[in-house]
């Protein structure tokens, strides 16, 4: 018994499958299942053709026109998302090479475009420069109006205390008022160690 | 030896700019016709009379060591980084300049920064890290550098106090007198 291939798809090797096409209505093999000839060995694709004779065989066509490879560019396709290496990429209808600026014009084109970039950069940093010595500035003048202030405060309260100090002196002894600390020196004074106290006393000459 | 490229020619101006006040003035028609031009040789960019650059393509690329003035030398890094023999040029059109005392002039060319003891004048309104030519005290360029402060912070700063951070000096043409022009070899 000879072996036998069964084919998978029947409507591959009957044509289109559709049901009234042409195809379908003159079957050209029996059920599907093709015999194997003993002569034709090394090619059984040729044993359809010979048995088809005089008509178009429809699935050689096919399968020829499926051996047909399209690229990816023929298809339209998005090109792959892969790694190309800088030099391997290379721009069309660009002049190859280096350009050189050797021309006044666009020597001078960069220049302009240079010496702006860089007078701007100076400028922002002056205006800093000086914003920042403004903000120095007033802190500073703050820094000596508190220095000011706390100083006049400080001299008021030493004449202050000076004064105080003067009333007792100059008026009774008793009847200052809040001449305590003098009224207790007094009474110190008077007591027995009274020279000793009068040792420990303290003046300035200023007065 | 060629002309520059497009971004070559930014990178020289954009660091000119550091110092020179005017740069038009170094690419501006002379009276005679010619006009100087840059020229690269040895990642070394020339400040070059155009018919001089013309005459000197005569001379094969390994053989040329130098022509007109080297202004410095383009990093792999891509930055470039101006030489000592561009003194002349910078000194010319400086934007900011710094004068040092007599005795300022040797410590700074023996390759130190100046200080403020050192400094005998400077340019007023002069911002922080910008470009400067040092001068003696009789006007005569003795190399340039970065000022580290602006003016105003420069007064309130301590005699021993950097004011300007040294980038090339006369005794280099003694000090690096092997590397200064290995240009061509």
């Amino acid at each position: 018994m000879a072996p036998t291939r069964t084919i998978k798809n029947k409507h591959a090797a009957n044509g289109s499958g559709i049901k009234g096409s042409k195809q379908s209505k003159n079957p050209k093999s029996d059920g599907g299942v093709i015999k194997k000839s003993k002569n034709n060995k090394s090619n059984p694709a040729h044993a359809s053709v010979t048995r088809g004779k005089g008509r178009p065989n429809i699935a050689e066509l096919l399968h020829k026109k499926k051996k047909r490879v399209y690229t990816a560019k023929e298809l339209g396709l998005p090109e792959l998302n892969m790694v190309t290496p800088v030099g391997v990429q290379k721009p069309r209808g660009k002049k190859k090479g280096k350009v050189f600026i050797d021309d006044r014009e666009s020597m001078n084109t960069i220049l302009a475009i240079v010496q702006a970039e860089k007078e701007g950069q100076i400028e922002s940093k002056l205006i800093k420069a000086r914003q920042m010595e403004e903000i120095r500035e007033a802190r500073k003048a703050e820094a000596d109006a508190k220095e000011a202030e706390r100083h006049a405060k400080f001299d008021e309260t030493k004449d202050s205390l000076r004064k105080k100090r003067r009333k007792p002196r100059r008026g009774s002894r008793g009847g200052g008022d809040g001449g305590d600390g003098g009224d207790v020196k007094s009474l110190a004074a008077t007591g027995t160690n009274a020279t000793k106290l009068t040792k420990k006393r303290v003046s300035f000459a200023a007065e | 030896m060629r002309p520059l490229v497009e971004s070559e020619t930014k990178i020289v101006f954009d660091k000119l700019a550091n110092y020179l006040s005017d740069l038009k003035g170094l690419i501006a028609p002379l009276d005679d016709g010619d006009r100087y031009v840059f020229r690269l040789n040895h990642s070394r960019v020339y400040y070059v009379r155009l018919s001089i650059a013309n005459l000197a393509t005569s001379i094969s690329r390994d053989k040329l060591l130098s022509v007109g003035t080297c202004l410095g030398k383009l990093t792999k890094s891509g930055k470039f980084r101006l030489h000592i023999t561009a003194l002349p040029i910078l000194a010319e059109h400086a934007r900011h300049k710094i004068w040092v005392k007599e005795n300022g002039a040797q410590p700074f060319l023996y390759g130190s920064n100046v200080v403020k003891a050192h400094v005998g004048r400077w340019t007023e309104d002069c911002p922080e890290h910008s470009g400067c030519v040092v001068y003696s005290m009789a006007d005569v360029p003795l190399g340039f550098g970065v000022t580290s402060r602006s003016t105003a912070d420069c007064r309130r700063l301590d005699p021993t106090g950097i004011v300007c951070f040294r980038q090339a000096d006369c005794g280099e043409y003694l000090r690096d007198e092997d590397t200064l022009f290995a240009g061509g070899v």
